[in-house]
């Protein structure tokens, strides 16, 4: 591959934005267009994942100096942590342009600014530079909710703004306390991540920036109890946005805590990973039992979203390598199972033109392949072993075990929550009888088989060889777990329990 | 040797892929142009009946090594590795699997052909044996797999496949509900089993994480852990195969096709439980309390399934209590550290409860889906060949000399005894006659006296044969594979729990002829008892009784599923409602809604001084002015 | 001696001022304006003549340049606005009025 792929990923997507702002197209053209560039960033993606070396240091690396006196530099890399991450932001972009036809120019417009400026913060190694792509990558959201959501789309775009917004600051304050703090000690001015994971933060202010820095991540998650955005914003969003949130800008959240809290305050992390691993699972539980009140489906996927995510977000707060490959790999198997359902229920939104779960039924009847691929989904979001969904699940549950007994017996129940929605959702969605809305409902046409059927069987395979993701992201990760017992041990945090006097218990 | 071993990875995999084609084929034609019955029954069963061949034939092979090394594994790749935890995608062989290779692929076969009799007519023919299939395959790899990770695999496979097969008719809103209850509950006992393995992980799977590496390193477990994964393994156990607390959703799982209540929920998939307690014998043997609470469990569940037995009028939820009740001993088998008469136990049960529910399959087809035993009576002139079959079956069920129930029953009940569980041992017996009355009330009521449905009685006749000759097979079975595991005392060998010995960690206490006697003396005195009443009071014809007092409370099940449904179900949906009603709106969202009312507040205290006249403003920039020169000249000074 | 002057520059701005902010009538206003000009032009002459330089006289002389120029604007357009609303009172104009 050569060496400015990266670069390529990330401008490819937002020049292309703003080109198709300014040129006077039609909505077709802008979709092809759109395809056009996803599928290129696609293929780049693929070559990229399948050339990673499973070892654990930054490849593709690109860096070059930007603004000298504040150390601020473009520099690029992706390592086993990022690899998912970037995949996830690759493979799922061309499907919102294959299933939705009918959106305007300025909508995909914005899709491909999205998606470079995610792309960006994905890769970047530098801290202000992965603020730059953070807020880049906010931007275009707003418009795609409040001009093209549903009916309740001001209010929700009002909410995930002041949320955004609030949390950005925070980052931005925390940000430039870490920068001032590694030029008092070291002496010159650095944002790079590698620079920062040196310093030796202590002092009061340390857990003021490092709460600042976790809290602006929790609402991105979102981490009970800032995730009221999400149902509404979910809920209201276009489907694709929806789609866009959930399946990859939530990650970027997870992605954020692992990449830069955790090497910067990584005392302050061992510290307070009791804490926040509470807020991982109440934030499971809360919305896992919210869903099943739930009428509208989409509202119900967005709370099972939450809750997944709550889940993943325990898995690095747990501390050691199981647990945080586990949330690595989640992060993909939850973008593409929870990704393809929020896609799922935009399809029956446009056919059905309602959202309602009382005014469906019997769907499976009218459409057996569509139920199907709903079917597989679902079993990969309620962690069905042979779908995705098991592998990660169950590595942040032994992890879980590892860091805390009562946490890891909190964690378990996601095996009961999940399940219980889900199929009582299926159950008055799919089967039962059906009415005279839903038989009409179309089943998939070979067109849409065709798109679908590579993330359905994604999501088998990943279940079935996951080796071949784990081994490229085990290293990585091992790596982080390495630095953070480091600061555990020098905080004086002892974050793990000893289930046994066995001598391989310390390895990890 | 090298040969014999890839046989492992097959065998799922022939179901596993009948599963994918039959499935395939009837998403893709069952909209258009369905294909032919005979087409997805002869591609359903040739999986299963291919999976029985080289179950044979591996079985064989075993059998001709010498006894301690007949281990067999096969590991096609490494599934999952994160630093210590290595998880293969592995299958084995040993004494254990084979046997219960051999008996689910077998019974398996046979309920598959029995079933493209049973399901004839049906418009969703291609998904039930896809849906067979996939279970098979499941099932297979529980069986097979060589650690407990790949085994859960399969324990959440069989868990799916059981809940799309009970809400398979699924435009009844009850049977999918019966589905979602088997499901949930099963994975609440999943949740035990995954932590359980999770524990079983740090404690002692750093060295490997499959069950031989387990057995070596499990004299290390300290007390206090090991009686916690015994624990917790056992709530998944619990889960799967219906014991206290969790039983609640077999009955109900009674809504799926009849083929299904034969062949999962009585013959291969809820006795999973016993075989993973089985498989984890030297956890269980270094942990005797463990032991006992899971015999306790089980024998009680055998006792209260027992009494809702008694009163049951849905011929397959008699059968289905029934089922819990025998999956109790097995139970109180393996709890009391007789692995092999345990398994034994799920052996025969498994040809007897299959055969019962095949024949029950049989008046049920024959009486166009009748299912109260209340409304029938008298069959046995019209059916004479499901009659004598599930004779048969009944009487090994009631456990009578010599049927092969009799052995299995007795060998559980004599370990009890020689293991010192005198409290087992009792109650054990007391569920056997209990056990011999229900199953002969339900005998009685069927097929003797005189028909209660004058006008369905003369329609029935026998199944066709496709549907027959699975029933007599079964009877066979039923009627002598007792004989594998003749104890001393008949003269036999107790040939299963020698083939058994080798996967198994038990102990067999020597104890007096007269404690073997008085055990088999009391399993007679039992099965005779139980008989006798259910011949006098049901034996020449009888009426529906009124229940009254305890008999109403046992008929209404203790008004267990409305106790669990005020206590769990509806606070949970409570709760939900509250969550998303109250707590959502009120007070998570507190924060937004604070700084949205903070921004107007402010907004309107500051409209206030917007009076519009510039001479106002001409005021505030005075006052403004005035105050900076006030501080200017305080700070000059 | 000095602050004589300063001082009676200061009571008229502020006599101005007030005149600014009390008085209703577009004309009063800005007589009271014409005045708060004076006073300033008054306080330029006396520091002009303590520190012995003309420079305060240029000023004065710019600033009654501008106030004269600034009358012949502000007349216009207080009869513009007599013309709009046929009122001179200042309570009649409040666009600005939040």
């Amino acid at each position: 591959m050569f060496s400015y792929a990266l670069s390529v990923m990330i401008f490819l997507p937002i020049l292309g934005g703003l080109a198709l702002f300014a040129a006077p197209v039609g909505r077709g053209a802008a979709r092809a267009i759109g395809m056009a560039i996803a599928l290129a960033v696609l293929a780049m993606g693929i070559e990229i994942f399948l050339g990673f070396s499973p070892v654990g240091g930054m490849q593709h690396v690109e860096h070059r100096p930007w603004n000298l006196s504040l150390g601020i530099s473009y520099s690029l890399g992706v390592d086993g942590i990022s690899l998912l991450v970037l995949m996830a932001g690759a493979v799922l972009f061309p499907l919102v342009y294959a299933v939705f036809t009918t959106r305007t120019k300025g909508f995909y417009a914005n899709l491909l600014l999205v998606q470079g400026a995610m792309i960006g913060a994905i890769c970047a190694t530098d801290l202000v530079l992965f603020y730059l792509f953070w807020e880049i990558m906010l931007l275009p959201v707003f418009f795609m909710i409040g001009i093209h959501g549903g009916a309740g789309r001001l209010p929700a775009t009002l909410k995930i703004t002041i949320y955004t917004i609030a949390g950005s600051l925070l980052m931005l304050a925390a940000l430039i306390y870490v920068g001032v703090a590694h030029q008092a000690q070291f002496g010159f001015w650095s944002f790079a991540i590698a620079d920062l994971a040196a310093l030796n933060l202590s002092g009061g202010f340390t857990v003021w920036a490092f709460f600042m820095f976790m809290v602006a991540f929790a609402i991105k998650i979102p981490l009970f109890p800032f995730h009221t955005w999400l149902p509404d914003a979910y809920t209201e969003a276009p489907t694709s946005t929806t789609f866009v949130l959930s399946a990859i800008m939530a990650k970027i959240g997870v992605y954020g805590v692992i990449r830069f809290v955790i090497p910067v305050f990584e005392i302050e992390f061992a510290r307070w990973a009791l804490l926040l691993a509470l807020a991982g699972v109440a934030g499971m539980l809360y919305c896992g039992l919210a869903a099943i009140a739930q009428k509208d489906l989409k509202r119900m996927l967005a709370f099972s979203s939450a809750s997944h995510m709550g889940i993943i977000a325990l898995g690095v707060f747990c501390m050691n390598v199981q647990a945080l490959t586990g949330s690595l790999f989640q992060i993909a198997a939850h973008a593409t199972s929870t990704g393809v359902l929020f896609l799922f229920v935009g399809l029956m939104e446009e056919r059905m033109e309602s959202r309602q779960i009382d005014e469906f039924g019997g769907i499976a009847y009218q459409a057996p392949i569509f139920a199907t691929f709903f079917a597989i989904a679902m079993l990969a979001s309620v962690g069905l072993p042979g779908t995705s969904g098991f592998i990660g699940e169950f590595l942040i549950i032994l992890g879980a075990i590892k860091f805390s007994i009562f946490i890891a017996v909190l964690a378990g129940t996601t095996l009961i929550v999940g399940v219980c929605y889900m199929l009582w959702m299926y159950q008055r969605v799919f089967f039962e009888k059906s009415n005279e809305r839903t038989a009409q409902f179309k089943d998939l046409r070979l067109a849409e088989i065709l798109t679908f059927l590579p993330v359905i069987l994604l999501i088998v395979a990943m279940g079935i060889f996951p080796q071949a993701f784990i081994g490229k992201i085990e290293p990585a990760a091992q790596l982080q777990v390495a630095q953070l017992q480091k600061g555990g041990e020098s905080g004086g945090i002892a974050a793990s329990i000893d289930l046994a006097p066995s001598p391989h218990n310390h390895k990890n | 040797m090298e040969n014999t071993a890839t046989y492992l990875g097959l065998i799922p995999l022939l179901p596993l892929a009948g599963a994918l084609v039959t499935g395939l084929l009837h998403m893709l034609t069952c909209r258009r142009k369905p294909l032919p019955e005979l087409f997805y029954g002869v591609v359903g069963c040739i999986g299963p009946l291919l999976a029985f061949f080289f179950a044979l034939v591996l079985f064989f092979h075993l059998k001709g090594m010498p006894a301690e090394e007949r281990f067999l594994s096969h590991i096609p790749y490494t599934w999952f590795a994160v630093g210590d935890l290595r998880v293969d995608m592995g299958f084995l062989a040993d004494p254990l699997s084979s046997l219960m290779l051999l008996f689910v692929t077998f019974i398996g076969s046979l309920i598959h052909i029995y079933s493209i009799g049973y399901m004839a007519g049906d418009e969703n023919f291609g998904k039930f044996f896809s849906y067979l299939n996939l279970f098979l395959g499941s099932m297979l790899i529980l069986v097979l797999g060589n650690g407990p990770v790949v085994m859960f695999v399969g324990w959440e496979g069989v868990g799916l496949c059981s809940y799309l097969l009970i809400s398979f008719y699924s435009k009844e809103r009850e049977n999918v509900l019966a589905g979602n209850k088997a499901f949930i509950v099963n994975r609440i006992g999943d949740f035990g089993f995954v932590l359980g393995v999770s524990l079983l992980f740090w404690a002692i799977g750093a060295g490997g994480f499959d069950y031989l590496a387990l057995q070596a390193n499990a004299g290390s477990l300290t007390p206090g852990v090991g009686i916690a994964v015994c624990l917790l393994l056992f709530l998944g156990a619990c889960g799967k195969s219906a014991q206290i607390p969790l039983y609640v959703w077999l009955p109900d799982a009674m809504a799926g096709p009849t083929p299904v209540s034969a062949l999962i929920h009585a013959a291969t998939m809820v006795t999973a439980g016993v075989y993973m307690v089985a498989r984890f014998s030297f956890l269980y043997v270094q942990f005797p309390v463990a032991g006992s609470v899971v015999a306790w469990v089980g024998i009680l569940t055998a006792l209260l399934a027992a009494i809702f037995g008694l009163f049951q009028r849905d011929i397959k939820k008699i059968l289905a209590y029934s089922t819990v009740s025998q999956l109790g001993y097995m139970f109180a088998g393996v709890g009391v550290a007789a692995y092999s008469a345990g398994i034994f136990h799920v052996f025969t049960h498994a040809f007897f409860k299959a055969l019962l529910f095949l024949g029950a399959g049989a008046v049920i087809y024959a009486l166009h889906h009748q299912q109260d035993i209340w409304k029938m009576g008298g069959l046995k002139e019209k059916m004479p060949k499901t009659y004598w079959t599930m004779l048969i079956g009944a009487l090994a069920l009631a456990g009578c000399p010599p049927l092969s129930g009799f052995f299995s029953k007795d060998e559980i009940l004599f370990s009890a005894l020689a293991h010192g569980h005198i409290g087992i041992w009792l109650v054990g017996v007391v569920v056997a006659a209990l056990t011999a009355y229900y199953t002969f009330r339900m005998i009685f009521v069927v097929f003797h006296g005189q028909p209660r449905d004058q006008h369905a009685w003369e329609q029935a006749k026998d199944a066709p044969a496709v549907m027959t000759w699975p029933l007599l097979i079964l009877a066979f079975g039923a009627f002598f594979v007792g004989f594998l595991n003749l104890p001393g005392l008949f003269g036999g060998g107790l040939r299963v729990s020698h083939w058994l010995a080798p996967s198994l960690v038990e102990s067999h206490p020597h104890v007096g002829l007269g404690v073997e006697l008085l055990a088999v003396f009391a399993g007679v005195a039992a099965f005779v008892v139980g008989i006798t009443l259910a011949y006098r009071k049901f034996g020449k014809g009888a009426t529906e009784p009124e229940y009254r007092g305890f008999a109403r409370f046992a008929y209404h099940k203790f008004y267990v599923d409305e106790l669990y449904n005020a206590l769990f179900v509806q606070p949970y949906k409570a709760f939900g409602g509250v969550i998303s009603r109250i707590l959502e709106p009120k007070v998570t969202d507190l924060p937004v809604r604070l700084s949205t009312w903070l921004y107007r507040w402010a907004g309107n205290a500051f409209k206030v001084l917007q009076v519009g006249y510039v001479r106002v403003y001409a005021l505030y920039m005075v006052i403004g002015l005035s105050l900076m020169s006030l501080i200017l000249s305080q700070s000059i000074n | 001696m000095i602050q004589d002057y300063l001082i009676l520059s200061i009571i008229l701005f502020s006599l101005g001022i007030l005149g600014v902010i009390s008085r209703r009538n577009v004309f009063t206003v800005f007589m009271s304006i014409e005045l708060m000009l004076n006073a300033a032009n008054l306080a330029f002459i006396a520091l002009s003549r303590l520190h012995e330089s003309m420079d305060g006289h240029v000023l004065a002389m710019m600033v009654m340049a501008v106030a004269a120029a600034e009358a012949a604007l502000a007349l216009a357009v207080v009869i513009l606005l007599h013309k709009h609303k046929g009122k001179l009172d200042t309570n009649v104009f409040s666009l600005l009025r939040g």
